[in-house]
């Protein structure tokens, strides 16, 4: 392995020595504001490292890794997503006063499992990948393990997961059967030219099992509101953001080596599954009163939309999920972000009516979550809309016409959920209820402007999404 | 017909027939006990492909050490019948037909295939011996070699974060 | 870019002709002049805006005192603005103002622009004075009204709205303005919304003008069709290029910018809203329903004259519009009993005579009969106004009577405007601008006999029941007692109205007598001149029959409702009598014709159709909707076998498809 080679896996080294360091610091007995303060500064190293190697952009470790542009921005949506949760944490699970320093642990190995996804050419890292993230997450849900549901939805994500990712390995298996190789692009190479086998393809419906069920895709989706529910609210925002980047980035590497677009067959299978997550996804959370669930049921009908970005598998679909991801993560990000801060010692703030007139208490996060849901609504003016747009003109511009026309009549079903909680926070407000001094000043100053800082996001990439898509261009010339 | 074909059936039937025993087993005993036959088998079957180091490893890793410890597990947590989960009649045939379903499609749609000349080799091969394994390890796959190490590291800190008191 | 070249055209053609004295200090006075003008256009409009958005976000905070500096203020300053524009106006180089860029599209781009030229001025001229004279008046009439500042922030954005449709040179912005007067016109109108009679005025000439508005928007998606651009000098310029005379396009074009016009001068067929609109202030019916905007369409005409030019049926049928109108709206006024509705008629009457002339090619004749009727109209209005006031709000003239003594400057201002109303030869405004218009009804290219007999029975009409007006309210014996006489601030405007009804006359004589003719000539850079005939009747025998006519009218209505009343005589008992009174009463039955017409078959569907047939298509996804959702939420219950046996069926079905495949 040249130098080089080693210098382009820095980020994730970083990545990997920082859970290292929390636990040092852990070891020392440090308070839980020093170990956010170093999460952090080892995401901006992160960040710097990732910026570091830019230059020496694409490496390729053979056989097991590629870190070109492509990567490079899925793992940024990733780190971004994580620096944003990691900011969230801290009010949350310092007013649960329950250790939460091996969170801290956790989250970090967790984003590298989805980092190194985002990197996988290999069967051998995916599977290494996914396992990291997956075991993460089997604690990380079940992390407040006194409340209700903690546990119980840790259990019933670890059994899935389990069951699914057997199934991943058996299509695997039937890969390496069929191709003699566990290698993206040697796979493809073997494909080239010849009719896919029935081994191919019976390989590929048992790993959809298990990317499906990590993107919570129909019909393996049905985790996604219990867990979702279960989980603390800053780990939702980040199975709903960083874990579902890290799964699709390595679902369109996969596909883009082996040519997947090219069978009809499954071209056929995705659309499907894509209509079927569209409409199941909006139907379910129609009437949903309890918000972290019905985001759960908006985030299966979204990675419906993000499959019709998927099903062309050209450069224009790339683009277009890597931007829908982007928009997707900055608006969810910003949605679980006030259902973190307006959670309470007792339960997190999951029922509707903990909403109902939001805006004439608290203005500021009920115009986040208002314009946060906008965007997830596809309202114009906002990321959301522009994602949506974009890829659904990708999709219009090759003929994927049902899938489109699915796009198009769910997300009108979806308005009316969204709005039905923005008419909430303007309904009449409630008895004031007694403000309670917060307990770190500094840090809800921190996550108010955090939060700020999303909604303006959202609204600069809905009205100039110009630049932000120019750099997901150059980003991709990196190959 | 030689003797490794022979053997070859016998384990494979072995296994099959024994992980069937796990999941039907009413006792949860009787399930690991199954199991470790399961994995003997399976250690045969290393064997007979010229991996002894995997097939002593499989053996030490899971029948000794998992296996043991899933045997403690159980009877510390003392599985008396009364708290067997009751499961209803028809929630058994529902299990039963659909995965007898599952195994019929995927019996039915592996039937045809002919595999491209990369049938085992019994008894030779040299990819499980050792040395081999340990070069590819160390200098192929270092990089994931490494970050399996990360994930057990997840997996501990997990365990510990849901288990202490 | 335009207008320069145009001045240093212009400036070469004076250079050529006095090569010697001041080359250098001609150019520089144009520059200066033009760039003072230039840079005080937007003030026009501006000055109102500011005092509405002033008025409406601090309405309640102000003062009493203040209320009237600000809303009267900016239209007074206005006023001044358009004075000093009006004296320093150049015929030869109007005036054009481009703001900034409105919106601009594949080709349609709009700025927001102003020009004037002298046509514009007229109007700018009688909006802004007029209107700020109104202003002062209501100062002191709206005083003690709880909404004293919404008043005048609604009068103010009427005011800025109207300048906006007469300085625009642009059709889009010109609409803009137009809907902007309507919107004004709905406010006030209802604004004493708390009686609801008010609020359903209000809505019926909100919704009847909406009409003529939306006829209006079809001819202007026409005329963007036909030119490719809504900028007016330029399709006034192309029309005769790209239609020939009497093509059917510019004709439907010319008809469909008439709809518009009739709705917002209340023209036949949609003249109905006009007297309903009297539920507003006194001030606002001066204003907005006599002065300026029921004036509105006999702007667009006049702004628009090159299409119907090249459209003589479009001509005809304003002619004959007008002379409908004229006639059917005169009768109307002889038999109200509510003052204000007597004058509401008389207005849809004397616009009908600009209709007319316009339809008859009289451009600058119709201009200045808007220009006199504007002065004389607002003043009855106002002076309508006082008298309601002190009389404890009695509209019903028939408890007025004997006001002559009791209020005599009320009455003399009163009879000044009447005077001009009725003609009363050469000693009124009204005569002047009336006879140029029955003059050209006869006698130009487009006039012929049967307008003139139409226009000369209107004015015996007019003469009849402006005198049964003045007669019942200001003779006879007191009816009502007269609670207290108007204040300065309200005779103030009177006075300068009724000077201004008598004297405007006089810049425009019958050309056959006198050759001054200050206004035609003032505005002949933008209308084009009246063709006349040839070989008519000397125009003296028409002016005299005429003013015998007018004369005869005075006596008719002097005998029959002063000396013998009519309402007492015998015979004007009989049902042939009394049907004919109602049938004109009712303004012809237009209202009920409607209701019958139009109202009941809408309420008669939408009673059928109360469940909404298309609404339960949109109800029934939406149940649907929730069925399914019902339905498939069953499928989240939690249990994990649940839910193992939902993957484990993903997965049969995708490899059972890849089978079958």
């Amino acid at each position: 392995m040249s130098n080089e080679q080693l210098l382009a896996l820095l980020p994730f080294m970083v990545l990997a020595g920082a859970s290292i360091v929390v636990i040092l610091m852990i070891a020392a007995r440090l308070s839980h504001t020093a170990i956010q303060v170093a999460g952090f500064l080892m995401l901006c190293f992160t960040v710097l490292a990732m910026g570091y190697v830019r230059d020496i952009l694409p490496q390729e470790i053979l056989p097991l890794f590629i870190i070109d542009g492509f990567a490079a921005l899925y793992t940024g949506v990733i780190i971004f997503s994580v620096g944003v949760v990691g900011l969230l944490s801290y009010i949350y699970f310092e007013e649960r006063e329950e250790n939460p320093k091996e969170y801290y642990i956790l989250l970090f190995l967790a984003t590298l499992g989805a980092a190194v996804l985002t990197i996988s050419r290999h069967f051998v890292s995916l599977f290494l990948g996914l396992e990291i993230l997956s075991v993460s997450l089997y604690a990380l849900i079940a992390y407040l393990r006194n409340r209700n549901n903690a546990i119980e939805s840790g259990l019933k994500y670890l059994i899935l997961a389990a069951l699914t990712s057997a199934f991943l390995l058996l299509g695997m298996a039937l890969f390496y059967m069929e191709t003699g190789s566990m290698e993206f692009n040697a796979i493809g190479q073997k494909l080239a030219g010849s009719d896919p086998g029935v081994l191919f393809k019976l390989g590929l419906a048992l790993m959809v099992v298990a990317i499906g069920f990590k993107l919570a895709l129909v019909p393996f989706h049905l985790w996604a509101a219990d867990v979702y529910q279960g989980a603390p609210a800053p780990v939702t925002a980040f199975i709903a953001t960083a874990s579902k980047v890290g799964v699709f980035a390595v679902l369109m590497r996969f596909s883009l080596a082996v040519n997947l677009q090219q069978s009809e067959f499954l071209l056929n299978v995705f659309s499907g599954i894509a209509i079927a997550s569209m409409i199941l996804g909006n139907i379910l959370a129609l009437r949903q009163q309890n918000i972290k669930r019905l985001l759960a049921y908006s985030s299966i009908a979204h990675l419906g939309y993000l499959i019709v970005a998927f099903l062309p598998g050209t450069r224009e679909g790339i683009e277009a999920s890597v931007f829908y991801l982007f928009a997707y993560a900055i608006t969810i990000l910003s949605a679980f972000g006030i259902v973190t801060i307006l959670s309470t010692r007792m339960k997190d703030a999951e029922d509707l009516s903990v909403y109902r007139g939001l805006f004439w208490r608290k203005p500021l996060l009920a115009a986040v979550l208002a314009v946060s849901l906008f965007s997830l609504a596809g309202i114009p003016l906002t990321a959301g809309f522009f994602a949506k747009f974009i890829v659904l003109l990708t999709g219009a511009n090759y003929n994927l016409w049902l899938p489109v026309i699915v796009l198009v009549l769910t997300s009108v079903i979806g308005l009316y959920y969204y709005l039905r909680i923005i008419s909430t926070l303007f309904a009449s407000a409630p008895a004031a209820e007694p403000r309670h001094k917060p307990l770190h000043p500094f840090f809800h100053f921190v996550t108010y402007a955090t939060l700020f800082v999303l909604m303006v996001m959202i609204c600069v990439l809905g009205v100039f999404p110009g630049p932000a898509i120019e750099g997901i261009r150059q980003f991709l010339m990196i190959r | 017909m030689n003797v490794s074909d022979i053997l070859f059936y016998f384990l494979s039937a072995l296994a099959i027939g024994s992980a069937i025993l796990v999941v039907i087993s009413r006792s949860p005993i009787y399930s690991v006990l199954w199991l470790i036959v399961t994995f003997f088998a399976i250690s045969g079957h290393y064997i007979m492909m010229n991996a002894q180091f995997l097939g002593i490893v499989n053996l030490i890793v899971y029948a000794g050490a998992i296996m043991v410890l899933f045997l403690f597990v159980i009877m510390l947590i003392n599985l008396n019948t009364d708290a067997k989960p009751q499961k209803g009649k028809w929630l058994r045939l529902a299990g039963t037909v659909a995965g007898g379903c599952l195994l019929l499609v995927l019996v039915a749609a592996l039937k045809n295939t002919e595999v491209k000349g990369m049938g085992v080799q019994v008894g030779t091969g040299d990819i499980g011996l050792i040395n081999q394994l340990g070069k590819a390890l160390f200098t192929e796959y270092v990089v994931p070699f490494e970050i399996s190490s990360i994930l057990f590291l997840s997996a501990m800190v997990g365990a510990v974060v849901i288990g202490k008191k | 870019m335009l207008r320069r070249s145009l001045a240093s055209l212009g400036m070469t053609n004076t250079s050529s002709r006095h090569p010697e004295p001041s080359e250098a200090s001609v150019r520089d006075r144009r520059r200066i002049k033009e760039r003072i003008m230039e840079n005080y256009l937007y003030l026009i409009p501006a000055l109102p805006l500011a005092g509405f958005l002033i008025l409406s976000l601090l309405g309640k905070n102000l003062s009493k005192n203040l209320i009237p500096v600000i809303g009267a203020g900016s239209v007074i300053g206005s006023a001044i603005a358009v004075i000093l524009l009006a004296i320093q106006y150049d015929p030869e180089n109007p005036v054009r103002q481009i703001l900034w860029q409105w919106f601009s599209s594949e080709d349609l781009s709009v700025a927001i622009s102003l020009s004037v030229d002298a046509l514009t001025i007229v109007f700018l001229f009688v909006i802004t004075f007029v209107g700020a004279l109104i202003h002062i008046y209501s100062a002191a009439f709206m005083r003690e009204d709880r909404d004293y500042a919404r008043f005048f922030a609604s009068m103010n954005l009427f005011i800025c709205s109207m300048l906006l449709l007469v300085m625009a040179d642009n059709l889009v912005l010109l609409y803009l303005g137009w809907e902007g007067v309507g919107l004004c016109s709905y406010l006030l109108i209802g604004f004493w919304y708390e009686k609801p009679e008010n609020s359903r005025a209000a809505n019926k000439a909100f919704t009847i003008t909406r009409i003529g508005d939306t006829a209006m928007l079809i001819g202007l998606f026409m005329l963007f069709q036909e030119f490719r651009t809504l900028y007016i000098p330029d399709i006034l310029n192309n029309v005769s290029q790209h239609f020939e005379s009497g093509s059917a396009t510019l004709t439907t074009i010319a008809l469909l910018l008439v709809g518009g016009a009739v709705g917002k001068s209340a023209q036949l067929p949609l003249q109905s809203w006009l007297p309903d609109a009297m539920a507003g202030p006194s001030p606002v019916s001066a204003l907005i329903h006599a002065a300026t905007m029921v004036t509105a369409g006999v702007y667009l005409i006049a702004r628009m004259h090159g299409i119907f030019v090249l459209s003589p049926e479009a001509m005809a049928i304003v002619a004959i519009i007008g002379a409908i109108t004229l006639i059917i709206a005169g009768c109307s006024a002889l038999v109200q009993t509510d003052i204000k509705r007597i004058l509401a008629y008389s207005t849809i009457s004397q616009i009908g005579y600009m209709f007319l002339a316009l339809g008859v090619g009289a451009w600058s004749a119709a201009i200045f009969h808007f220009f006199t009727h504007a002065f004389f109209k607002a003043l009855l209005f106002l002076a309508a106004g006082a008298i309601i006031e002190s009389l404890h709000h009695e509209h019903s003239i028939f408890k007025m009577g004997g006001l002559r003594k009791k209020m005599p400057l009320i009455f003399y201002t009163f009879l000044a405007g009447a005077a001009s109303l009725a003609a009363l030869p050469f000693i009124t405004s009204g005569f002047f601008s009336k006879e140029q218009i029955l003059g050209y009804s006869f006698g130009a290219v487009n006039g012929n006999p049967i307008l003139w007999v139409v226009g000369i029975t209107g004015a015996f009409i007019t003469a009849i029941y402006t005198t049964r007006l003045m007669v019942v309210v200001f003779w006879g014996e007191e009816k009502t007692h007269v609670s207290h006489l108007p204040g300065p601030a309200m005779t103030l405007p009177l006075v300068v109205l009724a000077i201004l009804s008598i004297a405007v006359g006089f810049i425009e004589w019958p050309h056959n007598l006198m050759h001054v003719a200050v206004f035609s000539d003032y505005v002949q850079n933008v209308l084009p001149a009246t063709v006349e005939r040839e070989n008519i009747a000397p125009p003296l025998v028409l002016q005299g029959i005429a003013i015998f006519m007018t004369l005869f009218g005075i006596y008719v209505g002097y005998m029959n409702c002063y000396r013998k009343p009519i309402w007492k005589a015998n015979n004007y008992q009989t049902p042939l009598f009394q049907s004919l009174r109602n049938f004109w009463f009712k303004g012809w039955l237009f209202d009920d014709l409607y209701n019958n017409v139009f109202v009941k078959p809408f309420l008669f569907i939408t009673t059928v159709n109360r469940k909404d047939i298309i609404d339960k298509i949109y109800t029934g996804i939406s149940n649907g909707a929730s069925q399914l959702h019902r339905m498939f939420s069953v499928s989240q219950n939690g249990s994990l076998r649940w839910y193992i046996g939902g993957v484990l069926a993903g997965i049969l079905i995708i490899v059972t498809i890849q089978m079958i495949v």
